[in-house]
């Protein structure tokens, strides 16, 4: 294992430990989250913002935006758009109506709104699929930090860095504390930044454009080793040396491409390109560097509706996230609550910039990955790439990669705990009920998952949690809070629809059961299906069951909408701040 | 967490202030900047997404160096989210909080 490969690895594995650690120290976790909000209410709405952000900026915005940003150019912009903006939904729809009503989690809310036991059930389900489904991709982002710093195996930096959340839950049993998820935030943004300005510089000084009516060119004899199938399409002739099957057959040697054809290239395959040659890209990106740079320009089929239903995933998923929801309770009021929003938006803008950059850099200095597919890994390989083989470039990578090692634990970690609350009061029953199994449950199932679903693009992959999300907790809450007329079997109904829907579609991509045209691209991104079902479900069966509305509906939803502090909300700590 | 329990006398406080102009006047000030606010939101991200779709002419034109429309629309979005949040930030301290602050104080005096 060379030096890269080694300081790479003690630098996850300080992170790894710093984890733990700092997880025992903390406060353990009473059933509610009062234990932390007692802590973050003590601190400014700075801290707290850069609290709320550290926890919400996990793999996909860390490595995923770049490799979309790669691969795509300004497309990829809808998810960290979405992100962020899916944040100012949750402000201005969802937060301070739940606060008021002193429901912590979803399912708490579905009691207060509906005191349905079968709805609470339910929405227990879908807090357990959701959390799984977003630490999916960052355990598959652990194993790809893991595998392409050093020679080992992914499965194996996805088994370490299950065990290590796993760990510090269980040793720490707490959802990290405000101080813990502030100063992951400074480091993620430094892990980034850092090596910005170093490339920038770099590239400044390199004398090179993306303006080109021209694919992009390898800048030295590269040598890709292709992980997963893949198709590209090649717009310049290009010949190659190869070792591996190519469009079903086995090549050993030179092969040449011909200008506007497309081949598949098989897992294991190893392909050897020279200086200068110009980059094969996968098959519907775009081709050339000045088609990257412009909006749309890829030629997959219904990108719009992938788009359209991106968008609907993003902009409504955020608010069913449960570290996200709980995280806004950290806020002793409505003007606390704005300002830390304000500041919330300002960091992640702040962020999302840097992983921008860095795909965009990436385009230049690891075009290969382009033709491997595994352009996640783009921010990873761009220090070693474009700088040399210098301690620098090792240093870089270094914290490059405990940045996104942070970003992957401290966003498992606040969800495994969610899980395993979930988990722990509502499914373990009798003997079975002991934390510990909870979180061993609640920890192994993504861990599995991650070992033997087909990898998709991180980004891709959190936006499935999303999508889930938009199409149950999304109407549940918005209906919920501003419709007098939503019933319990409404509810169910609309939630059992939405997350049928959205889950199902889920599994079918996540274990590559194929399908062509339109229902191809929803599969991925079922939310312009499922979120609309499940709205409609929702007011169909709450009008048709219309004598089931609580008979006190006004008055709770009057504790959802009046001032706080009236005496009419129940907080369940006293308000001390007066 | 459930109202099962409420005593009478705290059911009418719910229902006078439910009553009360002022609730009335805070629900609809809060769903006017709300409702609007969100239409005009989602209805300029699908602008850029259709501009994006049918006018790619327009969107590739350089403004300076690499730059193009379609980039400094895009990187726009974030702008606007950050705007949005900003003008209801001041719309609630400005608008909501003294409305509200006054229905407080107007339910405390009366009902206790």
């Amino acid at each position: 294992m060379g030096t890269t490969a080694l300081v790479t690895l003690i630098c996850l594995a300080i992170v790894a430990l710093v984890s733990v650690a700092i997880g025992s120290l903390g406060v353990r976790m009473a059933r509610t989250t009062s234990d932390f909000l007692v802590a973050s209410r003590t601190v400014g709405p700075t801290a707290n913002a850069a609290a709320i952000s550290g926890e919400y900026l996990s793999a996909a915005s860390f490595l995923g935006v770049a490799g979309l940003i790669l691969k795509d150019g300004p497309d990829a912009l809808w998810y960290p758009v979405g992100f962020t903006a899916g944040y100012l939904g949750l402000l201005l729809f969802v937060a301070a109506p739940l606060r008021r009503s002193g429901a912590y989690t979803v399912p708490d809310f579905a009691d207060v709104r509906l005191r349905s036991v079968p709805l609470r059930r339910v929405c227990t389900l879908v807090v357990i699929v959701i959390g799984w489904l977003y630490v999916l991709p960052q355990l598959q982002g652990a194993g790809l930090t893991v595998a392409t710093v050093t020679s080992l195996p992914g499965w194996s930096g996805v088994v370490s860095a299950a065990i290590v959340v796993i760990a510090s839950v269980i040793f720490g049993g707490m959802r990290s504390i405000t101080f813990v998820q502030a100063f992951q935030y400074w480091l993620k943004l430094t892990a980034l930044a850092v090596p910005v300005i170093f490339l920038v510089l770099h590239f400044a000084g390199d004398r090179r454009s993306f303006d080109r009516p021209a694919p992009p060119e390898f800048p030295a004899d590269t040598t890709v080793s292709v992980q997963t199938d893949v198709t590209l399409e090649v717009s310049q002739p290009v010949s190659f040396s190869a070792r591996g099957v190519l469009d079903g057959r086995q090549e050993n040697g030179l092969v040449r491409w011909q200008q506007g054809t497309t081949h598949t290239v098989q897992q294991g395959a190893s392909l050897t390109f020279s200086a200068g040659t110009s980059v094969p890209v996968v098959a519907g990106t775009p081709q050339t560097d000045a088609s990257w740079l412009t909006p749309l320009s890829g030629k997959r089929e219904y990108q719009l509706l992938e788009i359209y239903s991106l968008i609907l995933a993003t902009f409504l998923g955020t608010l069913g996230l449960p570290h996200v929801l709980a995280r806004f309770y950290t806020n002793s009021d409505g003007r606390a609550a704005r300002r830390t929003t304000v500041v919330v938006l300002a960091m992640l803008g702040a962020f999302y910039l840097m992983p921008t950059l860095l795909g965009a850099l990436s385009r230049l200095y690891v075009p290969q990955l382009l033709v491997s597919g595994q352009t996640d890994a783009a921010i990873l390989r761009l220090p070693a790439a474009a700088l040399g083989e210098n301690w620098l470039a090792t240093a870089l990578g270094g914290l490059v990669a405990a940045g996104a090692w942070a970003a992957f634990l401290s966003t498992s970690s606040g969800l495994v705990v969610s899980v395993a609350g979930v988990l722990f009061t509502d499914v373990l029953k009798g003997r079975l009920r002991s934390f510990t199994l909870a979180t061993l449950i609640a920890g192994t199932v993504p861990m599995v998952l991650a070992l033997f679903a087909s990898r998709l693009d991180l980004a891709q992959t959190v936006v499935l949690a999303f999508a889930v999300a938009a199409s149950t907790f999304c109407p549940l809450l918005v209906l919920g809070i501003w419709w007098r007329g939503l019933t319990d079997r409404g509810a169910i109904a609309g939630v059992a629809v939405g997350g049928a829907l959205s889950a199902v579609s889920v599994m079918l991509s996540l274990f590559d059961v194929g399908a062509t045209g339109w229902v191809s691209a929803l599969l991925i991104r079922p939310a312009a299906i499922s979120a609309p079902a499940a709205f409609l479900t929702m007011i169909v069966v709450s009008k048709l069951t219309q004598k089931r509305v609580i008979s006190d509906v006004d008055h709770v939803l009057l504790r959802l909408h009046a001032p706080e502090r009236l005496g009419l909300s129940q907080d369940r700590l006293p308000d001390t701040a007066g | 967490m459930s109202l099962a329990g409420e005593r009478p006398a705290e059911i009418t406080q719910y229902q006078q202030v439910q009553a009360s102009p002022e609730f009335i006047q805070l629900k609809r000030k809060l769903r006017n900047f709300i409702f609007p606010m969100s239409v005009a939101f989602l209805l300029w991200y699908l602008a850029y997404v259709l501009l994006a779709t049918y006018a790619p002419a327009f969107m590739s034109t350089k403004v300076f160096g690499n730059i193009n429309v379609g980039l400094i629309i895009g990187l726009s979005q974030f702008v606007t989210t950050f705007l949005i949040t900003t003008l209801y930030v001041r719309y609630a301290n400005r608008q909501l909080d003294p409305l509200s602050e006054h229905l407080r104080r107007q339910i405390e005096e009366a009902g206790l």
